[in-house]
């Protein structure tokens, strides 16, 4: 029998602090596209606009929300305790002074982003030791710890190389490099750090959130396998600049990617919930794309016009894959959280709402089913370069963003 | 009515806020001791280990067994072995879930 202390007991305040900062972040970096939407239809991604609202978005909304995430789905996926909370808050401000002024130096100053990019990687760093002593204390590790550490380190080698990337724009060096350092720091950001982190959790929560039962999990081995595979092999042909090793490392990310996909349809076919709830959905057609976005990119590679549409999929597969996944767990972690700050003391007194009545269900389906309409636009536009189609699009997709900061925003009324 | 059935009867009344379903119907309730004096000890689990509303809803089934006149002390067991699957519902639980 296990000991019955098992669970989150994390103070509310923590997850929430960071899923707050995201949400502000979010606006601010939908707003600064908005207003950079000539230059990026003109294929020119890196400027010091773009940098900033990419890093922005990446940092300031997708890892601080990841962050946030775990320090509330560690203890449920792991079955223990964080390491320290007071860690914890100590490097929520480090992370969020630190992301604040490298998007505030990148876009004015970016020659002196150097020491605001340190500060948000102490912040990182501070995380990422909390997680991996947390993980420490893990009973029995599992192919979950396989995918959640697999991750830390990506987003520990995503951090180096953005600062090497920093430091060689600052002295001029290693310009031989830089292209391969570039493409390493989306490879690790992207699909290793968000992908096998997603991955992860989608293993904990998909069977939770679809009450599903008797699933097999072996097929999570061959989805870590090839996966972490595909992101060496890439990694390594970046730096050998062998284009054959960069179709074998792209034809392994997806051979794992379509597992995964594969694994989850067993998983919600075991299902005891007949009706899945709307936001637990839209994470679960998150993965669908995602995959179609790597078969994409696949198949692209063999094309001369790869290098002209890996911006464009680069786009796609944060809003399509990482954001549309968080922002679908994200309408069901919010309302637990302000729900257990509420209510957790009242059930077995007084009648309590249940978790889906903290949040308005009807607007999640047009909302989010806007946004995935609005990224097929700036997909297009960045395409066909289209400054009029990328202007309605991201306009659209700022306008969803912000419905969505109101709705999560509004659960604290409840 | 005997203490133990009216306790499964307030049971009813706590529910799992994300299935929105109360903790007997999902069959969470493995057994309920009474003594005479009424101490009540209540062996239950949860439908995954690590549930993150671990915590409210054992506390939840401890405030409302609490509060029935008839009982005095209550502690609540939370096991994980034999572990909790769909055939533990009762029939109105998995109607409610759609499934059957």
């Amino acid at each position: 029998m296990l000991p019955q202390n098992l669970g989150s007991e994390t103070n509310f305040k923590l997850p929430f602090s960071f899923i707050l900062f995201s949400l502000i972040a979010l606006i601010a970096s939908q707003i600064m596209l908005l207003f950079n939407g000539q230059m990026v239809t003109g294929g020119s991604f890196r400027i010091p606009g773009i940098w900033s609202a990419a890093h922005l978005l990446v940092l300031g909304w997708a890892l601080m929300i990841a962050m946030g995430a775990m320090y509330q789905l560690v203890p449920v996926a792991f079955l223990t305790k964080i390491w320290s909370e007071k860690l914890g808050f100590i490097q929520f401000f480090i992370t969020a002074i630190g992301v604040i002024s490298f998007a505030v130096t990148l876009y004015f100053s970016p020659q002196h982003a150097l020491i605001p990019g340190i500060l948000t990687l102490l912040g990182i760093l501070m995380f990422i030791f909390q997680m991996l002593m947390t993980l420490q204390t893990q009973a029995k590790p599992n192919i979950l710890t396989a995918f959640v550490g697999t991750a830390l380190v990506c987003l520990l080698l995503t951090i180096s190389l953005g600062i090497t990337l920093i430091y060689c724009l600052e002295t001029g060096t290693g310009t031989n490099y830089y292209q391969a350092i570039f493409k390493s720091h989306l490879l690790m950001g992207l699909t290793g750090w968000f992908t096998l982190l997603i991955f992860g959790f989608s293993y904990k929560m998909v069977p939770m959130f679809s009450l599903s039962h008797g699933f097999p999990m072996i097929h999570a081995r061959y989805v870590y396998g090839f996966y972490t595979a595909g992101l060496i092999i890439t990694l390594i042909s970046f730096f050998n600049g062998q284009s054959v090793l960069t179709k074998v490392g792209f034809f392994l990310l997806l051979v794992g990617f379509s597992i995964f996909s594969w694994h989850i349809s067993i998983i919600i076919n075991k299902r005891l919930k007949k009706k899945l709830d709307k936001p637990f959905s839209f994470a679960l057609s998150a993965i669908g794309l995602g995959n179609i976005i790597h078969l994409a990119a696949f198949l692209l590679l063999w094309t001369s016009t790869f290098n002209k549409v890996i911006g464009p999929l680069v786009y796609a597969y944060i809003l399509l894959w990482i954001v549309l996944s968080i922002t679908g767990y994200l309408y069901k972690i919010v309302p637990f959280l302000w729900w257990t700050y509420k209510y957790s003391k009242e059930i077995g007194k007084a009648k309590v709402p249940a978790l889906k009545e903290m949040m308005n269900e009807k607007l999640i389906a047009p909302v989010l089913s806007l946004l995935i309409t609005a990224v097929a636009v700036v997909f297009c536009s960045l395409i066909i370069q289209s400054a009029v189609l990328f202007n309605i699009g991201q306009f659209v997709a700022s306008i969803v963003f912000i419905v969505f900061a109101g709705g999560i925003f509004s659960v604290l009324k409840k | 009515m005997n203490l133990e059935e009216k306790i499964l009867e307030a049971l009813k009344s706590v529910y799992d806020p994300e299935l929105n379903m109360n903790v007997v119907d999902l069959g969470l309730i493995y057994g309920i001791g009474t003594t005479e004096q009424g101490d009540v000890q209540i062996t239950m689990t949860l439908t995954t280990p690590g549930c993150p509303l671990h915590s409210s809803i054992t506390s939840g089934v401890r405030y409302c067994v609490e509060a029935l006149e008839e009982t005095r002390n209550v502690e609540v067991n939370l096991v994980w072995e034999p572990a909790w699957s769909p055939d533990k519902m009762t029939e109105e639980g998995k109607r409610a879930l759609g499934r059957w």
